[in-house]
């Protein structure tokens, strides 16, 4: 089954592992889990993806803040959550952009670096659902979710991708 | 972003670490390069430090002007002007991370080109038309771009179609006031006539279509006549 990875340039030490599942039926356990930390990772609602980018763009810029100490929440996992979304409120970025109790598709990024390793097949083997390819992602996709939440003018519509859009405001939004 | 701090020489940051790096243009400001960015073609614009200047005062405005930057590109977008999208802007060594508008023209080649080639010109005034309106709209959003120049537009290919992206917007601001729209103008004017011989009525052209497309344009214009009265080796005598 095919997950996704990425060799973050910035951070040449740093790869970036995403999963994709569906007909998940423990997203009670799994947000647990992950709250706990016994899930390394972040679960992210797949149904607010639009592409891989989209997670690689949030991942960077948590890794950056990260590594420099200033990152706006308390975990590295929440703040890529956190930068999907394209305002700075934080639980309400959480919510819209984590995984809720009732979710039956669940993304989840891994971190790898120097100092820690991920264990792919563990982490999978905890997840009551299906893996699928991230090829499949688009199937998961809620576009009309997706424009609400980010809320896209008519005009950007026209010169740019529902993508680009996506991508600007979450690169801009600490300065807009 | 990785950066050797502090060591002898023009510039203390170094280049961005990305795949198939190439630098671009070293200009007075910043160097772009090119790259594979997050699996996309990137363009990355480099601050650099001026040594001459205070750093207190080189960290301010170094930052101010990516922050600028990045606000425009956005503000841009937000009303439907072509620009690169931001990938990732790095507050730290005052970096952008932008979309590569892969394979394009800039408007000063074209323009160029299409008047060496002695081809049919009607597509020049086309495209003065097409900068006159996107100006006009870039303006009524009150944004003044703040470094207009033929080599700050582009053009997707195919050329032909007149795709245009405004670029370079480190100089941008927002205003509402006429004479910082006229002023914008003029900087074009005075780019565009001197890098491009016999364009008068091409620019004639340009500000015919910013008039008819901006409806604020009356006053700007007017402040452009009066700035063009004041500019260099003008007599202010009355």
């Amino acid at each position: 089954m095919q997950h996704f990875t990425h060799q973050l340039e910035l951070f040449p030490d740093c790869r970036v592992t995403l999963v994709l599942f569906n007909d998940v039926k423990n997203a009670v356990a799994l947000r647990k889990k992950a709250m706990e930390g016994s899930i390394d990772g972040a679960l992210i609602n797949p149904a607010m993806i639009v592409d891989p980018f989209q997670i690689l763009v949030a991942t960077n810029k948590a890794v950056h803040l990260h590594r420099i100490g200033k990152m706006k929440t308390r975990t590295l996992n929440a703040e890529i959550i956190f930068n999907l979304s394209p305002n700075n409120n934080i639980s309400d970025a959480l919510k819209k952009f984590g995984i809720s109790d009732n979710d039956s598709a669940v993304l989840i990024v891994l971190i790898e670096d120097k100092e820690k390793t991920v264990n792919l097949e563990s982490i999978i083997s905890q997840v009551e659902g299906q893996q699928v390819s991230l090829a499949e992602l688009h199937k998961i996709t809620d576009i009309s979710k997706v424009k609400k939440m980010y809320k896209l003018t008519p005009q950007e519509e026209k010169i740019g991708t529902l993508l680009d859009g996506i991508i600007c405001r979450m690169s801009t939004k600490d300065i807009a | 972003m990785a950066g050797g701090g502090g060591e002898a020489g023009a510039c203390a940051v170094s280049p961005p670490p990305l795949q198939g790096l190439q630098l671009v243009q070293q200009g007075a400001e910043a160097r772009l390069y090119r790259g594979q960015f997050l699996g996309r073609a990137a363009v990355v614009k480099l601050r650099f430090s001026k040594r001459y200047r205070h750093p207190a005062l080189e960290e301010r405005l170094s930052r101010r002007r990516t922050a600028q930057e990045a606000r425009s590109l956005l503000r841009c977008r937000r009303a439907g002007i072509s620009a690169p999208v931001v990938y990732f802007v790095d507050y730290v060594s005052n970096c952008i991370y932008l979309e590569d508008i892969v394979e394009s023209t800039t408007v000063r080649d074209y323009i160029t080109s299409v008047q060496q080639s002695g081809k049919d010109t009607s597509n020049l005034f086309l495209l003065a038309e097409k900068i006159g309106e996107v100006l006009a709209r870039m303006h009524d959003e009150d944004l003044i771009h703040g470094d207009l120049t033929t080599s700050n537009m582009l053009l997707r290919p195919p050329v032909e179609e007149l795709d245009l992206v405004l670029i370079d917007f480190g100089l941008s601001f927002i205003s509402g006031l006429p004479e910082d729209k006229g002023v914008d103008l003029y900087v074009l004017e005075k780019a565009f006539l001197s890098t491009h011989p016999n364009t008068d009525t091409l620019f004639e052209a340009l500000l015919k279509k910013y008039s008819a497309t901006s409806k604020k344009s009356s006053l700007v214009i007017k402040k452009l006549d009066e700035v063009r009265l004041r500019g260099r080796k003008r007599s202010m005598v009355g």
